[in-house]
This record gives C-alpha cells, structure tokens and sequence, in this order.
C-alpha cells in the first residue's frame, strides 16, 4: 500500500508537469490539443539525441543516475521542444484558427500527433531505450516501502516548478495576461493584452513543462515512442478533472489520477490500470463537467 | 450443359479407373498435407511442403509403400481455420487419405482435428503447431490417439528449469509472465512441477505485452521477498520488467523463458545484473541421421535445409509412411497403432533417405523391429502423441549469452519422469 501510494505520487508527479501545459493551452487557446502528449515525447528524445551526441563527459552525480549532461540536455530538449510547439501553431494551428470550427483543429492536433510520433520513431526506433544503462538499485525507506534517489528528484523538481509557474502567473504582467485571456478573451483584448505575445508564451511554456515531463518519464521509466500515447488519457484526465485552465487544479489532478492508477492495481488486475484514467474522466465528466477546481489560470479565483 | 455432363463422365471415369488400378500391383496411395501455402505463413509453408514432398520421394525411389506409389496432395490453407478445414474435408472424404500431415498454425491444426480427421479415423500429424491445448485435448481423449506432432512442445522446458531450480536450493520462487497462451501455460506447468520439488512458488502474476512500466507487476510478484524470479517474456518487454524488478531489489538469481535468449534482453537489462540468470531453448539437434536429412535436401534442392520446419516436416512424412508399410494397410487407425512400433524401442535405426527406407522395408518384410533415427534425431512419441527434443541451458558469460549446459533427450525425459 506504501509503494502503491508512493508510485502514483510519483508518476501524478510527471503527468502534472504535463497536464500544466495542456491545461494552460486548452485555457487559453480553447481548443482541446491532442498532439501536446508528443511533446512529452519530443522532450524526451531530444534530451537523449543530445546526450548520445555529447556523451557523458561527466559521470553521474551521486546518489542520481544522471549527471550534469542530462541537465544541460533537458535544458536543449526544452529549447527544442518550445520550437516545435511554435512551429506546429506557426504552420497548423494559426491558419485554422478563426477560419475553422474547434473540431477541425482538434482533428488537426490529431494529424500532428501521428507525424510527430512518426518522425520519433524514424529518428530514433521503436525499440526501448534508457539515459543511463546503469539500473539504480532502490533504497528500502521502510518496511515495504523503496524509493529511488532519481524518484525523490523528480517529486522535487516538480514542485518547485509547480510554486515557480504559480508566482509567475500571480506576480508577473504576463502572467496576468495568460489569466486574463483565459478568464475572457474578448475582454483581455479591449483591454489591449497582445493575444499573439500571450498565445506564443503560452505554447513556450507548455512545451518546456512537456520537455521536463518526457525527460522525467524517460529518467524513471523509460524512452519509447508510444509515450505520448500512454500518456494521452491521464493528461486529459487531470487537466479536466482540476478544472481547464487551472494550474494548481492540474497539478492535483495529476497527482489524483497517478495514485488512482497506482492503488487500483491492489484491487483489480493490473491489465486493466489503463482503465482508471477512463473511469475518472467519465465521473468527472457525469459529476462536475468543469472539473473539481473550475476556475481560472493561477488557481482558485483569487 | 453438355460441358458439364462432359466433365462429370470425366470424373466418373477417373473415379473407376482409380479403383480399377487400386486392384493392379501398380497401386497408389494418398497422402494428404494442409499447409499455408499463402496468408501469413506463406514465406515458410512452401519450403515446408517441399520437405514433405522430398519423404515422400525418397519412399518412393525405395519402391514405395506395400508396393504401391505414393502420391502427395498438397492443399493450402491459407492460414485460415475454414480455408483449412475445407482442405482437409476434401483430402479425406474425396481423396480418402488415411493420413494427414499438418497444419502449420495451431489454430488450423484443431479444427482439422476435432472436425475432421479424428470422426474419420485419420491419423494426423504436425510438424509446427507446438500450442499446450492439444497435449489438454489428447489427456482428456479428444483425440483418440490420432494426434501426433514432431515439434517438441514447450512442456518439458518448465520441467528443465525446475529441476534446476531446486538443485540451485531456491526456496521461494516469484513467477511473472506474458498474458498470452504461451505465457499462461508455461506459468502454471513450472509452478506445479517446482511445487513438486519442494519450491514454494509466491505468486504468478501476468501482465500485459508493449506497456511502458511493470512496476505494479514487479511489486506484487516483490511482495513475499522471493529469493528467484522465473520470468516468461519477450525480449523488449522482459527487458522493462528485469530492470524494474531489479531495481526495486529483487532478487538477481533470474530463470528465463527461451524467448529471452535473445541479445536485446541482454543489452537493455545490463549484462553485470545477468551473471546468476540462466534460462532454457531448443537446441539444434546434431547426429549422423540430421546430417543425412541435410545432405539429401542440399542434392535436392541445392541449398542448405535452413528455415523453420523443413526437418520437423519431412520426420512427420517419414514417421507416417513407414507406419503404413508396418501395418501393411494404408488406413488411418492402422498408421496410428503402428507408429510407435516404427518410432523409438530398440529396432535397428533408420535414417532419412531412400537408402534408409530401404533398408526399412526389407527389415518390415523379415518381420524385425526398426526404429526411426530422423531428421530431428531420435523420436518417441508419448501417450500424448508429443515428442521431446534435445535443450540447452543458457546465461550470460563476460557480457554475452553463452550456453551454460546441455540436456539431451534421456535427460530431459529422467526429468520429467521424476515429476509424473
């Protein structure tokens, strides 16, 4: 039950990081992305294409399983990833906005999801791949209970970068423009908020959290093109279940749908954990269409 | 109109001059083959035919079976159970064949089977269906001993590997496994047969193939701090799951499925985490008598006998024909009772070829037991109507895969026997 609670803090912790940017998108850019899931992927191979070009010229930093190339190689894949988040809204999405209904564009978001899947694939293989080909061995915390050094990074980076989004959308212009033009685009626009500025941060931001979300996943669990794919639901369903737009709901609903995946495998057969993300998001979707925290980007309606 | 009238007198005398000519010394005799000449076996099935037609050849450049000719008709099944099934029907109800050889998917083979060859009285016999249902089938009498197949199942590797185990003095075993036919099956015959031994098998969990993570699987089989993991895998799959599992502090001491000897799994996983791992395969079978199956298709064919069920297949002609020269009838229950007479014992030993069958008929004809030595080395059928082969015992050596072990067929048979 400890490990069980422990893995789904763990990986809610990734689909957070994901479903922040997802949230922030279908807030902002109203319309539901589904190629933002192959950003995670693109994240994470990006991050292993640059560290298989530098190498490890450092060794690991203890007790972690990666050193100070893999960070330098998230920060590249973040870089890579905000451009392809730019280049797929430049050439896809800009010209289907406004001309064309949201469906389209949700069909739109499907059509570049397989293409960047498929371009992964041809780049990189569809075999499973790893940052580090050194298992870590688990530490036994307590009875029943191992975590690995890498986990515990990953829970911290999250919530750092959680704390740090939440004061940059409280404190910073814009950041309140990003709430702004999710609370009401039409009024942020009188009120002379540059929408495209705005739109271009949005995306710049979603796509660097997906990058950190891929590289986490490939560091805990491993590289393959089918990421995206697995991921799609639960990002879906967090973002919709802490309410779209909403940061903080996002992380929750991460956190929320993680654990219930995790605990589920106690009471039903593990084949079926694919399920619950599902299952959550149809309860939620019968319960509170708008999500447990509906409300707006930054969190609650402060 | 007058076509058709045409061809059906046609075939009624087609039909007479057959059993004008079964009366004369020049006799025929059928043999019927189903096999997936196109559909998604078609790259091996041909070749596999071949090896068949090349038996039958070699019986028939010996002087045939009783005197007679054999003709082989080879019908496609294009890898469907109905295209199959239809096959069959027509070789046995038209051609009346009194054996039937095939067919390459399980999935064929069983309703040939059920449907056909056992209401009939023909005896069937495979050389690539290797699926745990038939040996269930034949246990409960559903195919009344007309099943045999040339293939070694996968049933005694759980046997090997328990054995193994429990020398090894593992007390807790932990088994996770693909959730398929294959996996499910391997699974539960190696938990019986190491409870059997004296190993306490902790828990089987499944779980499903192309997933990214095993961690629910790896904690629930991790929950009884077994001191073994016996993982039925494939390679991509296997490797994700040995990763976690080891990880999370499960025990290294790994039992492989033969799927896992592959170099991928050994990559993926790290070699350094493999040391105390070993695992089990088919081994390829060596002997004058193989050597003498290659020889006779490399002059057939001009090209070595490489490819999945060319000497599995030409052992299930072989096997059949000379059943049908020891019974001296060619009838589908007459094949079946004699089978064994031709196959293990402690008759004079009978290679592939013309020259072998041969010497084969004149031993039948002076009335002394022979047994057949074939292409897959020595064969004896069980009550089942499966056939063991020889294995090899696998790890991992210096960073690679290396067979640690062999166990021929006496061995494997001491094995199992030790766990009836």
């Amino acid at each position: 039950m400890l490990q069980a609670i422990a893995d789904g803090i763990l990986s809610g912790s990734i689909i957070a990081l994901g479903a922040i940017g997802l949230t922030l998108t279908m807030g902002i850019l109203r319309f539901a992305n589904f190629a933002h899931a192959e950003l995670v992927t693109w994240g994470a191979y990006m991050a292993l294409g640059v560290l298989s070009l530098t190498g490890a010229f450092m060794g690991p930093l203890a007790p972690f399983s990666f050193g100070v190339p893999l960070l330098m190689a998230t920060l590249v894949a973040m870089v890579a990833t905000a451009l392809l988040a730019l280049a797929i809204d430049w050439l896809v999405y800009r010209p289907l906005r406004g001309r064309a209904n949201h469906l389209t564009l949700v069909f739109g978001s499907f059509g570049v999801s397989l293409l960047v899947r498929m371009v992964i694939l041809l780049l990189f293989g569809g075999a499973a791949q790893y940052y580090s080909n050194t298992l870590q061995i688990a530490m036994k915390v307590a009875p029943g209970l191992r975590i690995m050094p890498d986990q515990i990074f990953t829970l911290g980076l999250t919530a750092v970068i959680v704390v740090a989004l939440h004061l940059f959308l409280q404190k910073t212009r814009l950041g309140l423009s990003m709430r702004a033009l999710a609370e009401n685009p039409e009024l942020a626009r009188v009120n002379g908020i540059d929408t495209r500025h705005v739109v271009r941060w949005t995306w710049i931001i979603g796509a660097s959290l997906a990058a950190i979300a891929g590289v986490l996943y490939g560091l805990t669990v491993q590289l393959r093109p089918e990421i995206g794919f697995h991921l799609l639901l639960p990002l879906f369903a967090a973002a919709i279940l802490g309410g779209v737009g909403n940061v903080f709901g996002a992380v929750i609903g991460g956190l929320i749908v993680g654990l219930a995946e995790s605990i589920s495998v106690l009471f039903i057969p593990a084949g079926y954990k694919l399920a619950v993300p599902f299952m959550i998001l149809l309860l939620v979707l019968y319960i509170r269409p708008t999500g447990i925290f509906a409300g707006t980007v930054g969190g609650g309606k402060s | 109109m007058k076509s058709m009238i045409a061809s059906g007198l046609m075939g009624a005398g087609l039909v007479l001059s057959g059993a004008a000519s079964a009366q004369a010394q020049d006799c025929k005799i059928a043999v019927g083959s189903v096999l997936s000449i196109t559909g998604s076996m078609a790259a091996i099935g041909s070749a596999i035919g071949d090896a068949g037609k090349l038996a039958i050849d070699h019986f028939n450049e010996a002087g045939g079976v009783n005197g007679c000719e054999v003709n082989f008709i080879l019908r496609d099944d294009q890898g469907s159970p109905n295209v199959g099934v239809d096959a069959a029907k027509t070789l046995v109800e038209i051609e009346k064949v009194p054996v039937l050889l095939g067919a390459i998917q399980s999935g064929v083979s069983l309703p040939i089977l059920t449907s056909v060859t056992v209401p009939a009285k023909v005896t069937q016999i495979s050389c690539c269906s290797s699926a745990p249902s038939f040996t269930e089938l034949a246990r409960e009498g559903g195919t009344q001993g007309y099943w045999f197949r040339t293939l070694p199942t996968d049933r005694p590797q759980a046997a090997v590997l328990a054995t193994i185990a429990a020398e090894k003095g593992y007390k807790k075993i932990a088994v996770i496994h693909v959730n398929s036919d294959y996996g499910v099956s391997l699974a539960t015959r190696f938990r019986d047969d190491a409870e059997k031994l004296g190993i306490e098998v902790t828990g089987v969990t499944p779980y499903n193939q192309e997933q990214a993570s095993y961690r629910a699987e790896v904690n629930a089989a991790l929950q009884a701090e077994p001191d073994a993991l016996f993982l039925v895998a494939f390679p991509a799959d296997g490797a994700t799951v040995a990763r976690e599992w080891i990880s999370f502090g499960g025990s290294q001491n790994l039992i492989l499925s033969n799927a896992l000897r592959a170099d991928e799994f050994v990559e993926s996983v790290g070699a350094q985490y493999l040391e105390n791992a070993y695992g089990i395969d088919n081994a390829q079978v060596e002997g004058e008598s193989v050597e003498a199956f290659n020889t006779s298709w490399k002059d057939a064919k001009g090209s070595d006998p490489n490819g999945p069920g060319l000497h599995v297949m030409y052992d299930a002609a072989a096997v059949a024909l000379l059943a049908m020269e020891q019974a001296g009838e060619a009838d589908g229950t007459a094949i079946r009772d004699n089978i064994r007479k031709v196959t293990g014992g402690e008759g004079e030993p009978i290679y592939p070829g013309a020259e072998g069958f041969k010497k084969a008929k004149t031993l039948i004809a002076e009335g002394k037991p022979i047994r057949y030595v074939g292409a897959t080395g020595p064969i004896t059928f069980d009550e089942n109507g499966d056939v063991t082969g020889p294995y090899l015992i696998y790890g991992v050596k210096d960073g690679e895969l290396a067979t640690l072990d062999r166990w021929d067929k006496a061995r494997v048979e001491a094995a199992l026997e030790k766990l009836q």
